[in-house]
């Protein structure tokens, strides 16, 4: 791992305001790591605000709801922001806000809930993990008969500019810690632990008062130095436990689960409001203060009301925007993309040229990664059309973190080899 | 409002660092070394260290413009740093000629033929002095080239002497400056400053020093019967400088330990064999020739798996048994008088290779 500069501090106190809805919402079919969801509206159909439109298909899926009301003006193929096309409905929004419950909102008795019901509702209402891999997070509480000794809360929001884990933890204790018990009721871990990196560990101001009621004693907050990619599921899961899991392993079969703040809180959402997840937190950050901030951003926004509503046009064909963050998110290849389930970020930087040298083997990239690879070896193995070698280095071991090209003095052209030799050699299977 | 870019790979920051900053980093940590220079001879081993760079960067000006089709590439400052490297190998009273035959040697042969900065298996400055050893080898091996008393700057110079008066002080003096050997040799103590320099700013990593330092210690320590004769000036700036130069030395960190110690083994059978001058840049760039297979043999452990020490464990002994037989046929060679061959052999290898591989650097 490696240390790596922050920039947060432009948001970490903004308090999460609501952005004003978009006319027209893109909501993409696939906001999760398996099989897309099945549109259940047609075209000219009027929707209500929470109503499914999108239905789980498949072991590995998850629900989708519209988050306004409105007419479905189209269903069609539509671009994510790498520039993915998947089929998105499109809702002309009516500003009505007519909203459909799933349920009536109560007073939620957990010792009289089930296992079953708490899943069944997580899963209803098309919860996925929120910390950018977009698990469905009914998959993984579904944990059968094993048993989990710690749930750990992944408020290590490693890439700089990130905060919106650190405003929800910091402005929803109560909620997060609620919403952890939920969750635990279905996993009956022996020990929570709660991660944070150094530079925020000033949110035990927020948390002391509720870790000392005797509900929580099996809670703990685990904090860990500003390393990149601290927040990486194997990384975290070692810095808690010592255990180092391969990738491709499921956490669950060593008794572990992983959940980032933002799912937690949907979660609670989910179980006490009835709500499905409709809405995220997002940070707007980057190169420029305008309109920074975190900001509670419906599914299906696409960027380009975001950046007309916080005013950050203005010479907007020298900024490149980023959907995510700036070391794992994508460059957003079209302005009418939307935020999915799965954006934490929207950033805006300036567009600068990247001078690209040769790679002077200096072994920067081997040693800031977090798996133990060679990066250096897959831009040479894919330069050179040798995608069968990239195999012998591990190639799928690759978490695709960036720390290698953010460290090259060199500015070799790691992510695009990597990315591109793992299809490569995919194709040659 | 609507554009659909090319492909942009994350990430979308980066860390404030460029091989201009690598390159520049190293320049610094030699100054000391140059400034000794003046202390020993004067403007004299100056003038070489000037023209080995002017002829460096030149060669590299002009070879990229006209084979490689780029007109920049001096800006990274490799030829720089090969330039300075070279000169402080070279006797200080090197003709200036004949210097800057190595130092266009160094950047085209060195470096720029196989594809530019980074894509060299060698350690540059090494090759283009080889090739002033094999081209001018009664300039090069005559010993008016490495001394002239009349030149001389400072004689001594004893900051140690403050604390007193003992053979230990006097030897510490000596480490301080000593004005014999090579160019860059003068310091011995701010050689060590370079390196520790090069450390802490993560220019170089432990690894390679320590290993043949030790190894060679050690060594020397078991042969000590034949009484060894070697240079710690040549050593050390051998050891920090040029076994460490990045793309000619071993990537992962237990592939540097095996290089570095490779280095010293190299170093001692030449040194035993009666090498009495070449035995630094002879072991250097040896071990450089296996440096590949060196790194590929020591990956580091990926997360989550384990090392197959077996596999590992007879990947080195071949590795060990093929570097010891390459000393054994270079000492031979060299006793015969036929090392040129070797490098004619290189020359024609390497045209071959460029003219293969095309004159588009981007395929090497």
């Amino acid at each position: 791992m490696m240390h790596i500069f922050s920039a947060k501090s432009k948001t970490k106190k903004e308090k999460i305001t609501d952005l004003k809805d978009a006319p027209v919402f893109y909501i993409p079919m696939l906001q999760n790591i398996g099989t897309p969801a099945t549109p259940i509206v047609k075209v000219g159909d009027t929707i209500k605000r929470f109503q499914l439109i999108g239905e789980a298909t498949g072991h590995c899926s998850a629900n989708i709801h519209s988050p306004i009301s409105g007419v479905v003006i189209d269903i069609c193929p539509h671009p994510l922001a790498d520039g993915t096309v998947v089929e998105t409905i499109i809702v002309e929004n009516d500003y009505l806000n007519t909203e459909i419950m799933l349920g009536a909102e109560k007073d939620v008795d957990l010792k009289k809930m089930s296992s079953e019901e708490i899943l069944s509702a997580i899963k209803d209402c098309g919860i996925v993990g929120e910390g950018g891999a977009q698990f469905p997070t009914h998959n993984k509480y579904d944990i059968k008969d094993k048993e989990i000794d710690t749930f750990i809360i992944n408020g290590t929001e490693c890439e700089p500019f990130l905060t919106a884990d650190y405003a929800l933890m910091n402005e929803f204790p109560n909620l997060l810690f609620t919403g952890i018990k939920m969750i635990n009721k279905v996993l009956k871990a022996k020990e929570v632990v709660i991660t944070v990196e150094a530079q925020n560990k000033d949110i035990m101001d927020s948390f002391n008062y509720l870790m000392n009621k005797p509900e929580y004693s099996n809670y703990k907050v685990m904090i860990f130095p500003d390393k990149y990619p601290q927040g990486g599921e194997l990384q975290l899961i070692k810095s808690v436990t010592g255990k180092e899991l391969g990738k491709g392993k499921l956490p669950s079969s060593i008794g572990l689960i992983v959940s980032n703040v933002g799912t937690v809180i949907a979660v609670y959402k989910a179980i006490v409001n009835r709500k499905p997840l409709v809405e995220r937190v997002v940070t707007v950050s980057g190169d420029f203060l305008q309109g920074a901030g975190n900001y509670n951003i419906k599914i299906g926004t696409p960027v380009q009301h975001i950046i007309k509503e916080l005013k950050l046009d203005s010479d907007i064909e020298n900024k490149g925007i980023v959907l995510g963050g700036p070391m794992m998110g994508k460059a957003v290849s079209s302005m009418l993309a939307p935020v999915t389930k799965g954006s934490s970020g929207v950033l805006t930087f300036k567009k600068k040229e990247v001078s690209r040298n040769n790679c002077i083997m200096c072994g920067y990239c081997a040693d800031v990664c977090p798996m133990h690879l060679m990066p250096m070896k897959f831009e040479q193995l894919f330069r050179r059309g040798k995608y069968s070698s990239l195999a012998g280095f591990s190639i799928s071991e690759c978490i695709e973190c960036a720390a290698c090209e953010y460290i090259c003095p060199s500015n070799v052209s790691l992510m695009e080899s990597i990315k591109e030799g793992k299809s490569q050699l995919k194709n040659l299977k | 409002m609507e554009t659909v870019q090319t492909k942009i790979y994350s990430p979308f920051v980066r860390a404030k660092d460029s091989t201009r900053k690598v390159m520049g980093g190293v320049v610094i940590s030699l100054i000391p070394c140059i400034v000794f220079s003046y202390l020993a001879f004067g403007y004299i081993p100056l003038l070489v260290i000037l023209v080995a760079v002017g002829s460096a960067v030149a060669a590299e000006f002009l070879f990229s413009a006209f084979f490689l089709n780029k007109k920049d590439s001096v800006k990274d400052g490799s030829a720089i740093v090969t330039g300075v490297l070279l000169a402080l190998t070279l006797a200080p009273f090197t003709p200036l000629y004949v210097v800057a035959f190595g130092g266009a040697m160094a950047v085209i042969f060195g470096k720029l033929i196989w594809g530019g900065l980074g894509r060299n298996p060698l350690n540059p400055a090494l090759v283009g002095r080889e090739f002033m050893t094999v081209f001018f080898p009664a300039i090069m091996t005559s010993g008016a080239i490495w001394f002239d008393k009349s030149q001389m700057n400072y004689i001594a110079i004893k900051p140690f002497s403050w604390f007193g008066e003992s053979p230990f002080i006097e030897y510490l003096n000596t480490l301080f400056f000593k004005a014999s050997g090579a160019v860059g040799e003068y310091s011995v103590i701010f050689i060590i400053l370079g390196g520790v320099f090069l450390l802490v700013r993560r220019r170089i990593s432990w690894h390679i020093p320590f290993a043949l330092l030790v190894t060679f210690f050690v060594l020397i320590q078991i042969f000590s019967g034949f009484d060894p004769k070697y240079s710690l000036g040549g050593l050390l700036l051998g050891t920090i400088f040029m076994a460490t130069d990045m793309p000619s030395s071993a990537t992962t960190n237990n592939g540097k330990l095996f290089y570095g110690a490779m280095i010293a083994v190299v170093a001692i059978i030449c040194i035993l064999n009666g090498i009495r001058y070449e035995y630094m840049s002879y072991s250097i760039l040896l071990v450089n020739a296996f440096n590949r297979p060196i790194s590929d043999s020591f990956l580091p452990r990926v997360w989550g798996q384990k090392i197959d020490y077996k596999k590992r464990l007879i990947r080195s002994g071949i590795l060990v048994v093929a570097i010891i037989a390459s000393t054994y046929l270079v000492i031979l060679l060299h006793n015969l008088d036929a090392i040129r061959y070797l490098l004619f052999a290189y020359i024609l290898g390497t045209i071959i290779y460029f003219v293969i591989r095309g004159y588009d650097s981007k395929k090497s």
